[in-house]
């Protein structure tokens, strides 16, 4: 599905990527997690296309793809979602303009039929009903006067109607409270099969109970320092990043 | 009729007075004197003051010399003949879709009855064009025709009092409504025609009418449409009036809207312009009687070399009068926008509430912006407040458009769209809202 060889990227000049491996087959769920400044959003907005992020070295390969050489709306129509950490308000434009937008670009690459407005909003009434959100917000301008949780959960309202192969969920936890998680990870876990796979980007634990991950990998410092699986997520909730910075750099 | 020669004219002006001469006789309103000295004052001031130039401080961002070093033909109604049956079946004179109104179209000036429709008005209501009112009755209309405009205006003004063509007018008696709206069309089509339409509006007590103007091309001629019209709104009384302006590139618009407002009537003035080379839109209001409310509200969306400039003056003459002021622009290319808008509270103005803003999307590097408020305060009891913002389309959008699924130039044009459509979200008029929106959305596709 991904593998990511020798990646290094950086941000206005400073390079914050240096040297990032990672290999996630069809169906599994990784976890990165890591001190605030290692690089995890860094990382998810490179393979999303952001623009300000710019690649020094290193491939990403994506369905037999180069993902690099995508420009961001092909990389979406290709099956790759970003959840974002700061959800974008954009007043002016609804939520269900975007979302339809979104579907039919998505479906025309594809080449399939694009929906027309009866079987758009049917559609999309079910995957709200998954996030538990009320179709009101569907009607208001996208993320415009949204809680930090109804933003995260409009998120995954998105990711739930475009089912891309591969979702990036770059701190979906940050901002939320108990219920609120509890909702956005029944959503994702929903999604969860064998042919999708995700990239979740956390600072905390939390998360990775409600969402289990198959692999964890440590980012710090612009790499991946230590991968294992869900118990390494664990250890660290019990030792802290220090632990595993010292261990690091001791070996 | 006889014109004192004058020696030493402005600049670009002769023309204009010696089309006065020889076409003095057939423009409306033959013998009735006074309608004719106010023609010559105007044409004396016109050719003693001339056309505005930058060095006046109204003018200062508006070059005029594609405009003044022209000279535009005004069309009398004998020379012009009959409009060929190809320009009565152009698109641009279509009517807007689900829009049932009353309908005035004026093709260079002239009255098109063939293509006019204003059967079944409402009772208490007249309609009728400026000439037949000059022919039948001219006394209903000698205190109020210019009585607002008054003698001190610009030399576009001038023209036009000197030189006005046909127009409309508009008479509603106390209670009246007007259950449709009022449809009035500008065509221009000939090259180097002026076109000069004189409108009066006249809002009896409590009266209520929505009226739209709506300028269009019929060729890519250079022409110039000068138009004035003043509204007179008395007590209680309502008018939404909306400018549209989608005359081709190659013509030049002066725009006059001149209103006084009487206690507590409501003055809505909305301005579209998406076409124009160049585009100059003078909107006054002077609310006299307390209580009084007027909004203006303008969308403009430019590319190219177009050139527009929102002239507002808002005159708080009494107390409680409130006002509210929205111009949302979106430029392109090296097109430019201009918005000077002055709000004078007088002294006797208290409780005056007074809001003003600008907001300005520039898409291109070329694109300029010149914003100017101007506020003269002479009361101490009041709430004025002015802002205005430039700035380019959201970085942070744009990706999250994109990465959506959506193309670069999609997510641009939702942005840009999103930015000034809460300004045509106002517009009353539900399939003239439709029709605008659609026409801002075909815009910014065609500008990708």
């Amino acid at each position: 599905m991904l593998t990511v060889k020798n990646l290094h990227a950086s941000v206005d000049g400073k390079a914050i990527l240096k040297g990032i491996n990672l290999e996630v087959n069809p169906g599994e769920i990784h976890a990165i997690m890591g001190p605030n400044g290692s690089g995890k959003s860094t990382l998810a907005n490179v393979l999303a296309g952001r623009d300000n992020y710019e690649v020094t070295s290193g491939e990403v390969i994506f369905q037999d793809q180069d993902l690099l050489e995508m420009e961001p709306e092909i990389r979406a129509r290709e099956g790759v979602f970003l959840a974002f950490q700061y959800p974008v308000e954009i007043p002016g434009v609804s939520n269900l303009y975007l979302l339809k937008a979104a579907i039919n670009s998505i479906k025309k690459h594809r080449g399939e039929e694009e929906l027309d407005a009866m079987s758009f909003l049917k559609l999309i009434k079910e995957k709200a009903a998954l996030v538990e959100m009320k179709q009101e917000f569907l009607y208001r301008a996208v993320n415009e006067g949204f809680s930090g949780g109804e933003k995260k959960r409009n998120e995954i309202l998105q990711m739930a109607l475009l089912e891309p192969h591969l979702s990036i969920l770059d701190e979906t936890d940050s901002g939320l409270d108990i219920d609120a998680l509890k909702i956005v990870a029944h959503g994702v876990n929903t999604l969860r099969n064998e042919n999708r796979s995700m990239l979740v980007v956390t600072h905390y634990q939390r998360l990775l109970d409600y969402i289990v991950p198959d692999y964890v990998h440590v980012l710090a410092h612009g790499q991946i320092i230590r991968s294992g699986d869900k118990s390494l997520a664990l250890e660290l909730e019990a030792k802290g990043y220090g632990w595993i910075e010292d261990h690091a750099s001791a070996a | 009729m006889q014109v004192q020669p004058d020696i030493m004219v402005a600049p670009g002006t002769q023309p204009y007075l010696d089309q006065f001469k020889q076409l003095s006789d057939n423009l409306p309103g033959q013998g009735v004197d006074w309608l004719q000295s106010s023609r010559k004052n105007n044409l004396a001031r016109f050719g003693k003051n001339g056309f505005p130039t930058q060095k006046d401080e109204d003018w200062r961002y508006t070059p005029l010399k594609p405009v003044t070093g022209k000279s535009f033909n005004l069309l009398s109604a004998p020379d012009f003949g009959v409009v060929p049956a190809d320009v009565q079946s152009q698109p641009a004179l279509k009517s807007i879709s689900g829009l049932d109104c009353h309908r005035l179209v004026f093709v260079d000036g002239v009255l098109n009855m063939s293509m006019s429709d204003i059967s079944g008005l409402d009772q208490n209501v007249s309609v009728r064009s400026l000439s037949a009112v000059l022919a039948d009755d001219p006394g209903s209309i000698r205190d109020l025709l210019g009585s607002i405009v008054g003698e001190s205006c610009h030399g576009f003004a001038a023209l036009n009092g000197a030189l006005h063509q046909d127009g409309l007018v508009v008479m509603l008696e106390q209670g009246a409504v007007l259950s449709k709206p009022l449809e009035v069309v500008y065509a221009s089509n000939q090259e180097l025609s002026l076109v000069q339409p004189r409108s009066l509006i006249v809002m009896g007590k409590g009266s209520k009418a929505q009226i739209i103007e709506r300028t269009v091309s019929l060729s890519d001629s250079n022409s110039l449409l000068n138009s004035i019209t003043e509204v007179m709104l008395d007590e209680q009384s309502e008018l939404d009036y909306y400018l549209i302006q989608e005359q081709s590139r190659a013509s030049y618009q002066v725009s006059g809207v001149w209103a006084r407002q009487k206690r507590s009537s409501r003055f809505s003035c909305h301005t579209v312009t998406f076409g124009g080379g160049l585009v100059r839109n003078d909107l006054r209001s002077e609310m006299t009687g307390p209580g009084a409310h007027c909004d203006m509200l303008g969308v403009y969306s430019l590319s190219g070399k177009q050139h527009v400039d929102n002239h507002t003056t808002m005159i708080h003459g009494a107390a409680e009068c409130t006002s509210n002021e929205l111009y949302k622009g979106v430029l392109d290319e090296r097109s430019r926008g201009v918005f000077h808008g002055r709000i004078k509270v007088e002294k006797d103005a208290q409780k005056t509430d007074a809001q003003q803003s600008n907001n300005t999307l520039l898409l291109s590097r070329d694109a300029e912006i010149d914003t100017k408020p101007q506020l003269e305060i002479y009361a101490d009891d009041v709430k004025c407040s002015h802002g205005a913002t430039i700035g380019q389309l959201d970085e942070t959008s744009m990706f999250y458009l994109r990465s959506r699924g959506i193309d670069p130039e999609a997510a641009r044009s939702m942005l840009t769209y999103a930015f000034v459509n809460d300004v045509l979200g106002q517009i009353k008029i539900e399939p003239l809202r439709d029709y605008l929106e659609a026409a801002l959305g075909e815009q910014l596709i065609r500008e990708q």
